[in-house]
């Protein structure tokens, strides 16, 4: 690992206190150079606080600031070489477009910009609208114009706040693909925030999970998927099972028992904290999607060496390319079960008998040492602060 | 690679100090205007409170002399002005409010595009100096003018004789006429409230209560007149607090009988130069006002006025 | 319920309305009329005849026009001192954290609380008190005071609805502290300012009861018409009155036009 490399940005031992309110915890960092960042988190985990850090907006409370190997902790915003695309983008109501995607180039006194700005509209696609007044446009496209006046700057590192939070669901989803194609495009770094986990792991190479304050997790949007390490990523990243259990034996493939079922599941997917000699309790994690439903007069047909739990589905609900299962278990309420719509069994209606079945390589341990609901909906993803 | 470490906590870090020069930034912003507020607003009533306990004459000079009895002097000599002016004042608010209210009403919700037509012809009254206007309601209330030959026909300055407003078959130097003029020359300082907020109120709410099965007026009574509130409060404020201390009105189309406390503040300042008893009525029409607002807003629960 | 009955109660709220309007636009009218009188006597207050004389000749009358010029001085020096000062203490409020903030809003909302008369006579006891001469300077600085207030509250209402963004936006994309103001604060703030600065001007040039405390012989507009009350109205204040309404009134319409043509022309790609 290289951490001197041209332009990464390295936050060290970064933290945000407001009076008796510790909004980010110190915080140690590493975004390399040309990645698209993500900090996901629900609203109040620190993530916009930590992106003001970076940006200048915000003095932190502990901590330095680099950029490649310069401390810009002490320079304010408007030295240095990062722009930020502002949540509800803060377009210069009183400037047309081109005077507003002009105005960092101005500043630094740069005279003629016309050919920029022209590159830059045509870059997002604008090249019709150079002098319309920013409420005379449309949700998407002011946002394509404050990326713009981010971008013509040439930045080291784009900052992005929520961009995509004002827009419809259909339009997230072209500005996603978007600001993907004009990242690549231009090779700069992104740091994006955001409290949609979709967006997240559509747009980002890296992901990093806030929670109080605290990064939880961070890598790949498919590794925190595959191996949470903590039961808010679990369900903060999609929609987990988890299932309490005790260590029956340890070892490289662990055994383990919940309300009677046996469970089998790879040492190698335990989080570290989790407790994998024999009588650990932890907790068992499946995704909906992984497990199979059979009847319970099929059950004889399902292949040995599954992990296998019976139940009763208590509602369904049918979604076009899938069916959505809740099932209750003696083992555990309220399992998911994700089921591709590719032949339906019309014997699997509320109220029948099944069979859970699944790879055991699919299963992930956590440790059973903290709250099951953590990162769900409705359960507060910011308690404890200070 | 990206990288994740556990660090110290926050309190064995070095904490990072804001600047003490950004910190001085509002109190050099707020320095010359609230020097000037204390210099010329503030400190004049310190002196005003020292000149009413003062006694001494003009050419002798003034002494302090703690001498309070100017207070009750003043007070016994000239209570009938200001019963008078809180009742002309208080007069001209309710009337402004019952004037002000369907024009403000009109702008906000009716007028579509002759809104701001409607709106400069509220404002423009204001560029032809208060005086010169209140001079023409001379001209408009005058002895045999159409106005009180019209009321007369109509037995109607009978009536407000009988009550005491007029007197005869004139108008101008009564009650009235002061009335009328206060109410007249305060009407704007009501309206533009009140237009700001009843234009605040989204319009679908009326729709929605309509919905809920309430009738136009049970929608007034229920829904915009309460969100007016803001509007009403500093409305009649705006209003009361300057007709409570005028002395223009009543002197233009008043009579001697007519004089507010204004006018003997006025007076005792400028002709009489008696300065304890002027300062002395001028801070009893201060507190009267200053209670009755502060009881007010209190009332009306909105503290929220500046 | 008949016809005519039910179009007046549909329509109670107009009439009312426009009712009230009448009453408010009624003296301007008279005051218009009257500018074209040929008063017989001192006093124009009845109708006698048409005349244009007193359009012809608007300064004929004595003092009157160098008492209009005065009040103009007066009334655009004031506007600027309490628009400076007032848009300072309104930022200052909206945009920082500081001690006294109650105390400071107290002095500043006290000043429209209260009766101009109190402040006019407390004015003039200091005044008294200092030895100050009475006349432009006294009038200037107490126009200064009382306008201050209304700046403050004008400007306020506008920063507070201004999204704090857009000055992070301007820092983010370079524009040091003097820049960002000058660049995004000041054109955003502008409308709160300009009409705060409008207010001072038309409260200013307007003022008779604090000016008259604080005036000593120096004679204003407004004073100039109060003592033409007592000695004879001549009918050069009525053309004056109908000159500045009208006046008024154009250069309302035309700052209208221009803002509706301006959004016009910006509404085309």
């Amino acid at each position: 690992m290289t951490d001197t490399s041209g332009g990464d940005v390295r936050l060290t031992g970064i933290s945000k206190t407001y009076g008796s309110f510790t909004a980010v915890h110190p915080l140690e960092l590493t975004v390399p150079q040309g990645s698209f960042f993500a900090l996901l988190g629900a609203s109040g985990c620190g993530k916009t606080t930590t992106l003001r850090m970076i940006a200048g907006l915000e003095d932190p409370t502990t901590g330095t600031v680099f950029l490649g190997d310069k401390d810009v902790t002490d320079l304010p915003p408007y030295k240095r070489p990062v722009n930020t695309v502002f949540q509800s983008y803060a377009l210069f109501p009183h400037l047309n477009v081109t005077e507003n995607i002009a105005f960092g180039l101005r500043r630094r006194g740069i005279k003629s910009v016309k050919k920029q700005v022209d590159d830059m509209l045509e870059l997002v696609q604008l090249g019709d609208f150079a002098h319309r007044k920013p409420h005379q446009l449309s949700g998407g496209q002011q946002q394509r114009v404050a990326v713009a006046r981010a971008l013509i700057n040439h930045p080291q590192v784009l900052l992005l706040d929520e961009p995509l939070g004002a827009l419809d669901l259909k339009l997230r989803r072209q500005m996603q693909l978007e600001l993907k194609r004009i990242q690549t495009e231009v090779g700069i770094t992104f740091i994006h925030v955001t409290h949609d986990q979709e967006e997240a792991m559509t747009m980002a190479d890296t992901v990093a999970v806030m929670n109080g304050g605290r990064v939880e997790q961070l890598g790949a949007p498919a590794d925190l998927y595959e191996n949470p390490n903590t039961t808010f990523v679990a369900n903060f990243l999609g929609t987990s099972n988890l299932i309490e259990a005790e260590v029956l034996e340890a070892g490289s493939d662990i055994t383990v028992t919940a309300s009677g079922a046996k469970l089998h599941l790879p040492a190698g997917r335990c989080s570290t904290s989790t407790p994998t000699r024999s009588g650990g309790k932890l907790l068992v994690g499946v995704r909906p999607e992984k497990i199979s439903l059979a009847h319970a007069d099929d059950a004889a047909k399902i292949p040995e060496g599954r992990n296998r739990i019976t139940g009763r589905i208590a509602d369904s609900s049918f979604i076009g390319v899938s069916t959505q299962y809740v099932i209750d278990s003696p083992v555990c309420p309220e399992l998911e079960v994700y089921a591709q719509n590719i032949e339906r069994d019309a014997r699997l209606v509320p109220g029948a008998e099944v069979v859970l079945h699944w790879n055991p390589e699919h299963t992930f341990g956590l440790d059973a040492a903290q709250s099951m609901l953590a990162g769900t909906v409705g359960s507060a993803g910011t308690e404890e602060a200070a | 690679m990206t990288t994740l470490a556990e660090t110290p906590p926050a309190a064995e870090l070095p904490l990072r100090k804001p600047l003490l020069r950004r910190k001085l930034v509002p109190y050099w912003l707020l320095l010359p205007g609230i020097i000037w507020l204390l210099i010329f607003f503030a400190l004049p009533m310190v002196y005003q409170a020292s000149t009413s306990v003062q006694t001494g004459s003009l050419e002798k000079g003034f002494q302090v002399t703690w001498h309070f009895q100017t207070y009750w002097d003043a007070f016994k000599e000239y209570y009938p002005q200001f019963i008078r002016s809180l009742l002309y004042a208080g007069t001209a608010t309710v009337l402004c409010l019952i004037l002000g209210y369907p024009l403000a009403y009109l702008i906000a919700f009716k007028a579509g595009r002759w809104r701001n037509v409607v709106l400069i012809l509220v404002i423009a009254p204001f560029f032809t100096s208060f005086l010169i206007r209140t001079l023409a309601w001379k001209t408009i209330l005058a002895d045999g003018g159409p106005v009180v030959h019209v009321l007369n026909t109509l037995h109607v300055l009978d009536v407000t004789s009988w009550l005491g407003w007029t007197e005869g078959s004139r108008v101008l130097a009564t009650p009235m006429a002061v009335v009328c003029g206060l109410t007249y020359n305060f009407l704007p300082f009501m309206i533009l409230p009140l237009y700001t907020s009843l234009e605040r109120i989204d319009g679908r709410l009326h729709e929605a209560a309509g919905d809920l099965y309430a009738t136009p007026a049970t929608t007034f009574r229920k829904v915009t007149f309460p969100l007016s509130m803001p509007g009403v409060v500093s409305g009649t404020l705006l209003t009361f607090i300057p007709a409570s201390g005028d002395y223009v009105n009543a002197e233009l189309l008043g009579s001697t009988d007519q004089k507010m406390v204004g006018n003997v503040i006025q007076s005792q300042f400028l002709r009489v130069l008696d300065y304890p008893t002027a300062a002395a009525l001028s801070f009893i029409l201060m507190a009267i006002v200053l209670v009755m607002v502060t009881v007010y807003i209190r009332r009306a629960g909105t503290e929220d006025l500046v | 319920m008949s016809i005519p009955l039910r179009w007046l109660r549909r329509n109670l709220i107009t009439i009312a309305g426009l009712i009230t309007l009448a009453y408010l636009i009624l003296p301007n009218i008279v005051v218009m009329v009257f500018s074209f009188n040929k008063p017989n006597g001192r006093f124009n207050y009845a109708w006698q005849r048409g005349s244009l004389d007193a359009w012809k000749d608007p300064c004929g009358v004595a003092d009157m026009c160098d008492s209009l010029s005065l009040s103009l001085q007066i009334a655009a020096w004031a506007t600027v001192g309490a628009t400076v000062l007032g848009t300072m203490i309104a930022f200052a409020l909206v945009r920082f954290r500081f001690r006294a903030r109650g105390a400071i809003n107290s002095l500043i909302f006290l000043p429209m609380a209260m009766p101009e008369v109190v402040m006019a006579a407390s004015l003039l006891t200091l005044f008294l008190n200092m030895g100050a001469q009475l006349g432009f300077w006294t009038i200037l600085i107490a126009h200064i005071m009382f306008c201050l207030s209304f700046v403050v509250t004008a400007v306020k209402a506008r920063v507070m609805s201004m999204d704090p963004r857009l000055e992070e936006a301007a820092r983010d994309l370079y524009a040091g502290p003097v820049q960002t103001f000058v660049r995004v604060t000041l054109p955003i703030a502008a409308p709160g300012i300009a009409a705060g600065a409008l207010l001072s001007f038309a409260l200013s040039f307007d003022d008779f009861i604090i000016t008259n405390f604080n005036a000593g012989s120096t004679v204003t507009f407004p004073m100039f018409v109060w003592g033409s009350a007592q000695r004879g109205t001549p009918v050069q204040i009525n053309v004056i009155g109908t000159a500045m309404f009208i006046i008024a009134v154009l250069v309302v319409l035309a700052a209208q036009l221009l803002s509706n043509s301006r959004q016009k022309n910006s509404a085309k790609p």
